[in-house]
């Protein structure tokens, strides 16, 4: 669980140079004209949603947050109610990562620097799309470095049509050999309404296999946990607790954040709403003074509950019955006894005491796992306070 | 009016030659119908048949026709069912007709169909009238049509009527022709009373309507009459024709085909092909060739979700009331929960009690393998009928075990005998004999296993003879078997809505056959499924799903976990579906394949 029930401050920062063929986001080119008038509604949007603050992560993702300016996130950091001890994540592309705007990010408070790196394959990262190379990769881990960040974190994607086990070692040997904090290694997943999804229906491009998806799953949990790494997430691995990302277990464990941009995401602990995706219908929301709030819902117990469950098994730090008891007033491990034994013999899962942890194994089948789990018949009696 | 003035007919035709199309002209041209009234094919009168081209339950329709020499006419149209399942229906009403239009399409010319139908129309003696429909079609070739009537069918090719019933065309003609070349009934008013009753339909208000022939003597209200084979008695309480609304008369002599209104309850009741006597005046004995509608094959028939079972039992009760044929009895399964144990005359009675229950009454079922009744002799001499796997006793106890033999007769044309032979030989069929009705055309006799003849027999059967093989058949007698009950196991759990008795000769291989269909239909789960067929402890097929090993995706952040959640919902949902047997948990499209009877 995260050390802080604080809350964490999402900004959606939906700029991209180019948008790559995979990428489902709400992401839009755009020019400085244009991101100025952005940044000033963020500024507003952050006036105008009251509720949460105190929050000690606030994070830039995107899109390519490393096309904000420095002072852009410096104005935002400040107009936000930031926790003093506040860590501050950005994520950059390879290609704006330079001695000068890293350290201006330093300045600024980025402490988690988060490398859309890719890939360390020329091939891979031209079909990806993407506008820099293994060279330019290399060289940007290296100035970031320099900068000093407190954790560097690349984002590795694998499951390329054709890849082998052995070419997506090399990639992860090259990500290794700069020793980095942390890695968020993700399968591609090929959307319906991108380029990929497209060429997809039209048999011009071959997704991988289950078979070999999951034995590049496995391996990937396997290799980085022999070179030291903590899986502690279905695509999340640190080296040491610290280097966790403080701002994604906050979803993974239903720690309230609010979301600003376009697309962006809030949670209070029992109201889920998100903004609206279209930039232009953002603003205008904002310009009239009201939230851009394009929907919300609002669980009730037995969606707080299973949700919960389906966010636990994607940890291996597991689902903790007896916290499940202490606020949902359900003890669902009487009633998924059987069930409970039979994934344990399957190896699926270990019991630890009052925790369900998942084995690498049954993370990989990790919704699966939540769907099989047994909720009780009658609505929750919750211990919510 | 006089027997010289009656004509009853059917129509034979191959399934799209538009049969029921020509009825309707036939009946509007006689003005049984006004035109504003006038819905087509009025005679199929079910969705179903509708919607399959097939005549299920048989209509009848008396028109009244002013032929060009100044004589009226009562004209019977007799419209029979289609199928070898209802074959005692199609017999009684073949054997109400004197004549029979023979209908063959213009463009397509004589099908291997109507050469099978036309056998059967011989065998009852008919006078045959061929007609060649749909000659407004471009593709239109009646001189070809003529040709084959001479040469397929062996008829004049010179009667021939050429019509088009789509568009009215030669009806006229047509109506000339039955009057003249067809015959009058022949039969005694003053007779004592012989009537067949070959159709029977429940009406809420007055209770059953019997349609029936006269053979001999004069059937009319007020008169006490006795049903000979079931022996129950009744007043007649009114009866008429059917100008396709019941229409009084004072009374229906010898040779009329008409209805009987008599207070009978139910149509459990009667039977068809019974014979009507007077009880004052009784025939001597009744018509030949009735046979009791025994139900042959029988199946358990369970909602899919629970809480439709009550619907199913009132399903049921109403279908009966029209379908006297169509057994059931309460029945349960573990997997499948509560249901019925039904008899069906056939597989195709057993598709359309199906398909009406879907259909007419918005059901979705499952249906278990068919099964025939077996004979099961105890070693303590105890006999005991068994067609439900459920009910089948420790086959240490068995003495003997018989199954149904049916005396099945083939016919078609010559060049097809080797390879019926070899299908009745891989259905276990003994006594095969062939001779030749006439020159090229042989009829096959086979005593074969009804049990052989449930999967896909007929199918096979039309197949290797493309279409022009007929196939009838009657029920013989027991014979001694050797049949195993075969149980299929899902982890090591019985499955009892799959258990079968088979012959053990093809208990393999109709096991292994379950097992594949179960292992592509069953989705991969977290655990290995094993599947296996087996008889008693001894298995005797395996098939495996291997678990699954990744359905995780790579991101769930801010706005993937509502999309994640509803996903899980609706697997959640999905599973309330799913049977539970032991920890597997089996989709009803799963057993919906396997319990498919489209293949063996």
């Amino acid at each position: 669980m995260s050390p802080s029930n604080r809350p964490g401050l999402y900004v959606h920062v939906p700029f991209c140079s180019a948008i790559c063929p995979y990428c489902d986001f709400a992401v839009i080119t755009g020019d400085a004209d244009r991101r100025s008038r952005y940044v000033e509604h963020l500024l507003r949007e952050l006036e105008i949603s009251s509720g949460l603050s105190d929050f000690d992560t606030l994070y830039f993702g995107g899109g390519t947050p490393s096309q904000l300016s420095h002072d852009d996130l410096r104005a935002v950091g400040e107009r936000a109610r930031l926790a003093s001890d506040c860590r501050v994540f950005l994520e950059a592309n390879p290609e704006d990562v330079t001695h000068v705007s890293a350290s201006r990010w330093r300045e600024a408070g980025v402490s988690t620097l988060s490398l859309g790196v890719q890939s360390f394959d020329d091939d891979a990262l031209s079909f990806l799309g993407r506008r820099h190379d293994a060279a330019d990769a290399n060289r940007a881990i290296e100035t970031a470095r320099e900068a000093g960040f407190e954790t560097l974190s690349l984002d590795l994607i694998f499951g390329l049509p054709g890849q082998t086990l052995a070419q997506w070692r090399r990639i992860l040997d090259a990500a290794l050999a700069h020793e980095p904090e942390h890695l968020s290694c993700y399968q591609l997943t090929i959307h319906d309404d991108t380029l990929f999804g497209r060429r997809k229906r039209e048999g011009k491009l071959l997704e991988m296999g289950d078979e070999r998806q999951t034995d590049l799953f496995l391996e990937t949990h396997r290799y980085l946990c022999d070179a030291g790494y903590d899986g502690y997430e279905v695509s999340n691995f640190s080296r040491g607790a610290e280097h966790r990302s403080r701002h994604n277990e906050k979803y993974w464990d239903h720690t309230p954040y609010l979301g600003v941009g376009p697309s962006a995401h809030s949670f209070d602990g029992r109201v889920r709403s998100w903004n609206e995706r279209s930039l232009f219908a953002w603003q205008k929301w904002i310009d009239s003074g009201a939230l851009p709030v394009s929907g919300k819902e609002s669980l009730d117990n037995d969606q707080l509950l299973l949700e919960t469950i389906v966010l636990r098994l994607r940890t291996r730090d597991g689902l903790d019955f007896d916290a499940i008891i202490e606020r949902f007033n359900v003890d669902l491990l009487a009633s998924n006894r059987g069930l409970v034994d039979r994934l344990c013999d399957e190896g699926l899962v270990e019991l630890d005491g009052h925790c369900l942890r998942p084995t690498l194994e049954g993370l990989a089948v990790a919704d699966s796992l939540a769907s099989s789990l047994q909720l009780p018949d009658k609505p929750c009696q919750p211990n919510l306070q | 009016m006089t027997l010289a003035n009656v004509r009853n007919f059917c129509i034979i035709a191959h399934i799209d030659h538009g049969k029921s199309t020509l009825a309707d002209r036939l009946i509007q041209r006689c003005g049984g119908v006004a035109d504003r009234e006038f819905r087509d094919q009025i005679l199929d009168s079910m969705d179903l048949e509708r919607e399959r081209g097939i005549t299920i339950k048989s209509n009848t329709v008396t028109l009244l026709y002013d032929a060009n020499n100044g004589e009226r006419y009562q004209l019977n149209l007799i419209d029979t069912p289609g199928h070898v399942d209802f074959s005692h229906e199609v017999r009684r009403s073949l054997m109400s007709c004197e004549g029979a239009l023979i209908l063959v399409d213009a463009s397509q010319g004589v099908e291997a169909q109507t050469v099978a139908n036309l056998y059967i129309a011989m065998e009852y003696e008919l006078e045959l009238l061929p007609v060649i429909n749909k000659i407004d079609l471009p593709a239109a070739d009646p001189e070809r049509a003529r040709e084959e009537i001479d040469a397929d069918l062996g008829l004049d090719p010179f009667e021939a009527v050429l019509v088009s019933a789509k568009l009215g065309q030669g009806i006229d003609e047509l109506l000339e022709a039955i009057v003249e070349k067809l015959p009058p009934p022949t039969g005694d008013a003053t007779k004592s009373l012989q009537a067949l009753i070959f159709d029977a339909q429940y009406d809420a208000y007055r209770g059953v309507v019997v349609v029936c022939k006269v053979e001999e003597g004069t059937l009319k209200p007020g008169q006490n009459i006795r049903l000979m084979h079931t022996d129950k008695e009744y007043e007649v309480e009114e009866v008429g024709l059917l100008q396709l609304k019941r229409v009084k008369k004072p009374e229906l002599p010898a040779g009329a085909v008409g209805y009987v209104i008599a207070n009978i309850k139910t149509i459990r009741d009667i039977a068809i092909g019974d014979t009507i006597t007077d009880v004052a005046n009784p025939a001597p004995e009744p018509l030949p060739g009735y046979k009791e509608a025994k139900p042959v094959v029988f199946s358990s028939i369970y909602p899919m979700s629970t809480d439709e079972y009550e619907d199913l039992t009132k399903a049921l009760d109403k279908l009966t009331l029209n379908d006297p044929a169509l057994t059931y009895e309460k029945d349960s399964s573990a997997a499948l929960g509560f249901g019925f144990r039904c008899g069906f005359l056939g597989l195709l009675h057993l598709d359309v009690v199906q398909e009406r229950l879907q259909r007419e009454y918005g059901l979705s079922l499952l249906l278990s393998a068919p099964s025939v009744r077996y004979r099961i002799t105890l070693e303590n001499g105890d006999v005991q009928m068994i067609d439900n796997p459920s009910d089948y006793p420790d086959p240490m106890s068995i003495a003997t075990s018989e199954e149904p033999y049916i005396k099945a007769s083939i016919m078609m044309p010559e060049r097809y005998v080797g390879v019926i032979m070899e299908l009745c030989r891989d259905r276990r069929g003994e006594n095969s004999t062939f001779t030749y009705l006439s020159v090229g055309r042989v009829e096959l006799t086979s005593e074969l296993p009804l049990a052989e003849v449930l999967f896909d027999f007929y199918d096979r059967l039309k197949t290797v003879t493309q279409g022009y093989g007929s196939f009838d058949y009657e029920m013989l007698d027991y014979r001694e078997t050797r049949i195993v009950k075969v149980d299929i196991l899902v982890n090591a759990e019985r499955v009892d809505a799959l258990s079968q008795l088979v012959h053990e000769d093809k208990s393999r291989a109709r096991a292994l056959h379950y097992c594949e269909r179960l292992a592509n239909t069953i989705p991969k789960q977290q655990f290995k499924i094993a599947i296996q067929g087996a008889i008693g402890a001894k298995i005797i097929a395996r098939t495996t799903i291997n678990a699954y090993r990744k359905d995780v995706t790579a991101k769930c952040y801010g706005g993937d976990i509502t999309r994640k959640r509803k996903l899980i919902e609706k697997q959640k949902e999905g599973k309330k579906r799913m049977k539970m047997v032991g920890s597997v948990e089996i989709p009803q499209s799963a057993f919906v394949a396997v319990l498919k009877t489209d293949e063996s």
